[in-house]
């Protein structure tokens, strides 16, 4: 399974749930901030993902998201 | 002028997604309930068109405006009665309230027990904060145990549940934004009933309660909300008064 995690960053009001949360260490705090003035997470190692959905489902502003597609099978 | 945002998000078709960041503080509990109610209703395979939403005052009454779907905004104290002329507009839809404190429990009390007891068929989510601005120094209905006033009188807090069961409720619940799955089922298990039922979620205010309550920030919340409460499926409501030393108890209480 291959899992994909999509933030907006503009959205973000820097609550950091979705870091403390996140029991595979997936997310981390970004230096920069946005233009409302937030340290907004992004995605620091993709692969650890496991697809458990807590970071979409206890964001407060719909910033965050998971997808996951199938990997095709190799011949 | 509308922001420019592309319509992402899973559930951004159900928001007005160029009105997103909304007001709430960095990591209030109401967007996590919002979140659980719209997914509800994603999984559920509701039709939107079928849905009123109907919130009142203060920071929960701006659910109403975020939303998509049908929505309104009521007075201070009338949000259950401007509930009840929806539903009598549209007998087809299923109506959901947002309410506060003061819509339920002060202004809007005795419009919370008539219609209670007529049996009508509204969902009740009420996000209870303890927070009544207005009673910042006086006591107030869901006063926390052992906050005095300015004249060193305290209450105890009010016992919902309690309340909603004398009432007339068919489906009473309890839960925190911290059970945020739990919540979800919840809702799609209150949308498939009829009748009036109440949903309360307790979600202590990060502005007012950080200090009394040595909340920091909303990740020390959500740890906040894991230590002080306890799941009892099926308690009885004489026992779900919130008092600061016990545990909060949540869970399905009448079914």
């Amino acid at each position: 399974m291959k899992t994909e995690i999509h933030t907006l960053k503009e959205r973000c009001k820097g609550c950091l749930i979705c870091v403390e949360l996140c029991q595979a260490e997936v997310l981390g705090v970004s230096d920069e901030v946005n233009k409302n003035g937030y340290h907004y997470p992004y995605v620091k190692k993709i692969e650890a993902c496991i697809h458990c959905g807590m970071c979409e489902m206890f964001c407060p502003d719909f910033a965050i998201w998971v997808t996951s597609k199938e990997e095709e099978a190799i011949v | 002028m509308v922001k420019d945002i592309p319509p992402h998000h899973p559930i951004d078709s159900f928001l007005h997604a160029g009105s997103i960041p909304s007001v709430w503080c960095p990591g209030c509990g109401i967007g996590t309930v919002v979140y659980a109610f719209l997914k509800a209703l994603e999984e559920k395979e509701i039709d939107p068109r079928r849905i009123c939403v109907v919130s009142g005052f203060g920071c929960t009454g701006k659910v109403a405006e975020y939303l998509n779907i049908e929505s309104s905004n009521s007075t201070d104290g009338y949000v259950i009665r401007h509930a009840a002329t929806r539903l009598a507009e549209n007998k087809n839809s299923r109506v959901v309230v947002y309410s506060d404190n003061a819509d339920l429990l002060k202004s809007g009390a005795q419009d919370f027990i008539e219609m209670g007891r007529e049996g009508l068929n509204l969902l009740v989510i009420h996000i209870n904060n303890f927070v009544y601005v207005i009673t910042e120094h006086r006591v107030f209905p869901i006063t926390p145990f052992m906050r005095t006033s300015s004249d060193n009188r305290f209450e105890l807090p009010f016992n919902i549940p309690h309340l909603a069961e004398s009432s007339g409720a068919t489906y009473i619940a309890r839960w925190t934004p911290f059970h945020a799955g739990w919540l979800k089922y919840s809702i799609m298990d209150a949308l498939s009933r009829q009748g009036f039922s109440v949903i309360e979620v307790i979600s202590p205010c990060l502005m007012y309660y950080a200090s009394t309550w040595r909340i920091g920030d909303a990740v020390e919340r959500m740890k906040f909300y894991d230590d002080h409460t306890v799941m009892k499926q099926g308690e009885s409501v004489e026992n779900l008064d919130i008092r600061a030393h016990d545990r909060i108890i949540i869970g399905k209480f009448v079914n």
